[in-house]
């Protein structure tokens, strides 16, 4: 009786793992082959014969990337964006998500479900009249006007993702802080913005990410060199010149890096904010 | 002087009114707690005097002053959390000294009212560390310096022990009636708790359903709840309540119910027949070998607690409880025999619950038999 | 202390003013304004004038096109074979995709929550495709499926299953199967990270009680764990819907909807009607009803998950 528990035990734990490893594979088994194929020589990409293993790492493709095409300054304009978005949302969306958690006020439920529907707006729907918007006012090919374009999803998010955090910051220190002698504004800054710092550090990523990867948006608005983002960039370089499958793989490799590398730090509390945010909506 | 009175609080949220205009004065240097079960708007109450909440209506005095329109900061109270609220990011020290520092004391000053204030409550090796490294009870002495540095008009103390264990809650609720009685502030207390507010309070007000259902001493609440739900509340075991009729004739008045006969005189029962209830505590109902008991029943169960026995016995079909002296020798099946000190007694009127006034002394009186 | 107090309240500067304001009960509508009106002028704003759009003619390419036209639009596209044709295949491509998705996030989720030692590393990994940008998920894929030079046509041919190299997105019969293949790939974390969290909110008492009354683990699955994750589930299903109808990203990258119309859907051909040929008046018509069927399809699903749990 034992025995057979034991064993059938063991028979799961065998079989999670051989899950989690198919899994897994199945998850970075492309990024793995990217990041390999971005180290071939084209004779090694383009053969009859699959070539696995690179028979020589070079760098070439990345030389090529970064000097023969205007790669750089996609990048500059995406962390502008991104940048400009974070700061958008993290100033505005703030003190939304401060008042959702803490101030009951009429209606509340109701500009809080509104937040959220918006997600339910096809971004098409709100692409073509933000494009004749954008273009009245001479926003179309800005950097600003683009990360302007970007609040409109990002920051609801952003509010509602941190409300969490903020609701689980107990209410009693802030509390505690007003009878102490602080104001609402006081207790606010002192008290609950330093508790979910971690939150605002995870929420702010998150956002931040989804910026730097968005690419219809960008798409759209973007005409020129002046305000293009990477994603538009790598996706008209593809079409207009032919890229070669390594330079296109080093491309994507270095525009993932930012990401793997933010995700890789705050993981953990953006999952927590993630989840929280999700199941409540 | 009074050092708080409240006047006609009412509060709502939408359709739902959750306190029905409240009025509770507290002299200087009482102690009043708020007890009551959960939901029955004593949080609610004590938020308001806090100014962390706002009254729909009515008036919030403090030391003379009307602070409703006041936010808390400048209310000079302080108060205590029941999850004790010490800021998890700054040490003891910082801790107990933050409202002496937002109100821009200087550091030299504040360093040694600290000081006073952390060797009062024994915490004074302490000052360096963060809250995460405290114990329960070592939590609740910071959050009790906090409230106390701050030498404040009125001390708030929101349900501060519940989340100690048994052991430690009796400890400082000692501590907390020693704290009182050394400092003279006046404080309100909110607690489920009736042994806290028994053991504490200067005045209680038993509260339910938003509203204040008896406002008084705690002696007067014990020996003459104003209705039975206060009779019910307060004391453990609770007080029996025995459903039966008063009868009012030429031959006298007595209390009558199956297994119970008392015959009882007194000014103010009317002539006629009352359906009522009979109150009266378990310590009150004294077991006896005569035939000229009052109540007579069957034992049910028999509870050895140490210093005495709880028996808890049917008359008629309604049971009762009472307080035993602990060599208690009966059984199960047993016949039992009570009778009942005359002062003791309470009557509540079967319909509305509220007890049976008939003057300062007990309701009535029990004759002989 | 009476001194302190009093010097509290007197305005000492802009800061204090603000603080003073917090107190007020004004606090709440100051903190919501700046959001408020950015999300008014950014989405609310657009989103009316998107209806309006619907109903004009407007063409970026003909300027002087430019009028009312009524239901014109809307007419245009019960004829309009491309429009059948996308909402069909919008209907499979999400349906199949957020099949294997749920799958695979539960498989996932399941394997995770049992918590062996180096699961929260497996977890880590797991969820990465899902904060990977469409335009790389695309072309990684077009490169592992790419007909000439692709690995998995290797692989596959190497173990016997594919006689030839296949061009997965070139033949109408398999394209639509291969995007949904690499969406999946890039959307089964989400569900993995949401039902992980779903399982870790069941007590584990109730497995041990179900254990202790004799039921085994496909009972324990059928009656504890399933109806504990009704709610996440359809949480996370209604989530994923939204996105991957409004998102276009992974399609266009990949397919551009070809080859012909097989991988074209009702995000994608709305996109395509607006940035390739500027007619803003249907592509605005055809995002209008895609809003509307979802809000629909949302509706319906929120009332019919709703029932079933009470």
């Amino acid at each position: 009786m034992l025995k057979t528990s034991r064993s059938r035990r063991l028979a799961g734990d065998i079989l999670t793992y051989a899950v989690l490893t198919t899994l897994t594979t199945f998850c970075l088994g492309p990024i793995l082959w990217m990041f390999l194929t971005s180290l071939k020589t084209e004779a090694d990409i383009v053969t009859s014969h699959m070539q696995y293993i690179p028979r020589t790492v070079t760098f070439q493709n990345y030389v090529a990337i970064w000097t023969q095409s205007n790669f750089p300054v996609l990048i500059a304009n995406s962390l502008v964006v991104t940048t400009i978005t974070v700061v958008i949302c993290v100033l505005t969306g703030t003190l939304a998500a401060y008042a959702f958690a803490r101030l009951p006020f009429k209606g509340r439920d109701k500009i809080m479900l509104g937040y959220l529907l918006v997600r339910m707006f096809p971004a098409v729907m709100v692409i073509i009249p933000l494009y004749v918007m954008m273009r009245t006012v001479g926003l179309v090919d800005s950097r600003f006007g683009l990360a302007l374009a970007y609040t409109s999803f990002l920051l609801p998010l952003f509010a509602w993702m941190l409300k969490g955090f903020f609701d689980a910051a107990p209410k009693e220190l802030e509390s505690a802080a007003r009878i102490d002698g602080s104001t609402r504004l006081g207790a606010m800054v002192r008290i609950v913005l330093p508790l979910a710092r971690n939150g605002l550090v995870a929420s702010s990523v998150f956002i931040a990410i989804a910026a730097w990867n968005e690419f219809i948006f960008a798409l759209m608005l973007t005409t020129g060199q002046g305000s293009r983002t990477w994603p538009v960039g790598l996706q008209l370089m593809v079409g207009e010149f032919q890229l070669p499958w390594g330079v296109l793989a080093a491309g994507g490799i270095l525009s993932i890096l930012p990401v793997v590398v933010l995700f890789a730090i705050v993981q953990r509390a953006m999952v927590q904010g993630l989840t929280a945010g999700a199941i409540k909506g | 002087m009074a050092t708080l009175s409240i006047s006609g609080i009412r509060k709502s949220y939408g359709a739902l009114d959750v306190l029905h205009g409240i009025d509770v004065d507290l002299e200087d240097g009482g102690f009043l707690v708020l007890l009551g079960p959960s939901g029955c708007g004593k949080s609610t109450l004590l938020n308001i005097i806090a100014g962390l909440d706002e009254p729909s209506a009515g008036d919030i005095a403090i030391a003379g002053r009307s602070v409703t329109a006041l936010p808390p900061k400048d209310r000079n109270i302080a108060m205590v959390f029941q999850s004790y609220a010490l800021y998890p990011t700054m040490s003891v020290e910082r801790n107990i000294g933050f409202g002496l520092e937002m109100r821009g004391v200087p550091e030299q000053e504040r360093k040694a009212e600290i000081r006073k204030a952390a060797e009062m409550l024994q915490i004074g090796h302490l000052l360096d560390r963060l809250p995460a490294n405290l114990s329960g009870g070592q939590r609740q002495r910071v959050a009790m310096g906090r409230a106390i540095v701050r030498n404040p008009d009125l001390f708030l103390f929101d349900e501060p022990l519940s989340n100690l264990d048994a052991k430690l809650r009796v400890e400082m609720r000692t501590e907390i009636k020693r704290l009182h009685e050394r400092l003279g502030t006046s404080i309100v207390y909110v607690t489920h708790d009736q042994i806290e507010a028994m053991t504490l309070a200067t005045k209680v007000a038993v509260m339910k359903g938003g509203y204040v259902q008896q406002l008084a001493d705690p002696r007067t609440i014990y020996e003459r709840p104003a209705n039975m739900f206060v009779a019910g509340f307060i004391g453990s075991p609770a007080m029996n309540f025995i459903r039966g009729k008063l009868l009012s004739d030429a031959d006298g008045t007595r209390f009558t119910s199956e297994g119970v006969l008392v015959a009882l005189s007194g000014p103010g029962i009317a002539n006629g027949t009352r359906e009522c209830v009979f109150g009266v505590r378990p310590e009150e109902l004294k077991v006896v070998e005569t035939e000229d008991a009052f109540l007579e029943g069957v034992i049910d169960v028999v509870e050895p607690t140490g210093p005495d026995t709880m028996v808890t016995a049917i008359i008629g079909n309604q049971a009762v409880i009472a307080r035993a002296e602990p060599r208690f020798k009966g059984r199960r099946g047993d016949q039992i025999r009570f009778k009942v000190d005359p002062s003791s007694i309470n009557l509540f009127d079967a319909e509305t619950e509220v007890r049976i006034d008939t003057g300062d002394g007990p309701p009535v009186r029990i004759a002989s038999v | 202390m009476r001194r302190d107090h009093m010097k509290s309240i007197l305005p000492r500067g802009p800061i204090t003013l603000l603080g003073n304001l917090s107190e007020t009960r004004y606090w709440v509508y100051l903190l919501l304004f700046p959001s408020l009106v950015l999300l008014l002028l950014v989405v609310a704003y657009p989103t009316l004038y998107g209806f309006v759009i619907s109903v004009r003619e407007m063409r970026l390419t003909r300027p002087g096109l430019n009028g009312w036209v009524g239901m014109k639009h809307y007419v245009a596209m019960m004829s309009d074979r491309v429009f059948w044709i996308s909402l069909k295949n919008t209907a499979i491509w999400v349906t199949a995709a957020i099949a294997i998705e749920v799958t695979l996030g539960f498989v996932a989720a399941v394997a995770l929550n049992r918590n062996l030692p180096g699961t929260k590393l497996f977890g880590v990994l797991i969820l990465l495709p899902y904060f990977l940008p469409n335009v790389v998920a695309g072309h990684m894929w077009a490169l592992l499926l790419d007909p000439r030079l692709g690995v998995i046509n290797d692989l596959l041919v190497g173990i016997g299953i594919l006689s030839t190299y296949k061009a997965w997105f070139a033949d109408p019969a398999t394209a639509l199967a291969a995007t949904i293949l690499v969406e999946a790939w890039h959307g089964f974390p989400f569900f993995a990270l949401l039902f992980l969290a779903g399982l870790k909110g069941i007590p584990e008492d109730l497995y041990k009680a179900a254990a202790v009354d004799g039921a085994g683990p496909v009972r324990q699955f059928r009656l504890i764990t399933v109806p504990m994750l009704k709610t996440v589930i359809a949480a996370a299903v209604i989530l994923r819907v939204i996105s991957l109808v409004n998102s276009p990203d992974l399609l266009l990258v990949l397919t551009g909807g070809g080859p012909g119309n097989a991988t074209q859907v009702l995000s994608l051909y709305a996109f395509q009607t607006a940035y390739r040929e500027f007619n803003f008046g249907y592509a605005g018509a055809l995002s209008v009803v895609m809003f509307i069927l979802l809000m629909l399809f949302a509706t319906i699903y929120i009332r019919l998950t709703r029932v079933t749990k009470e």
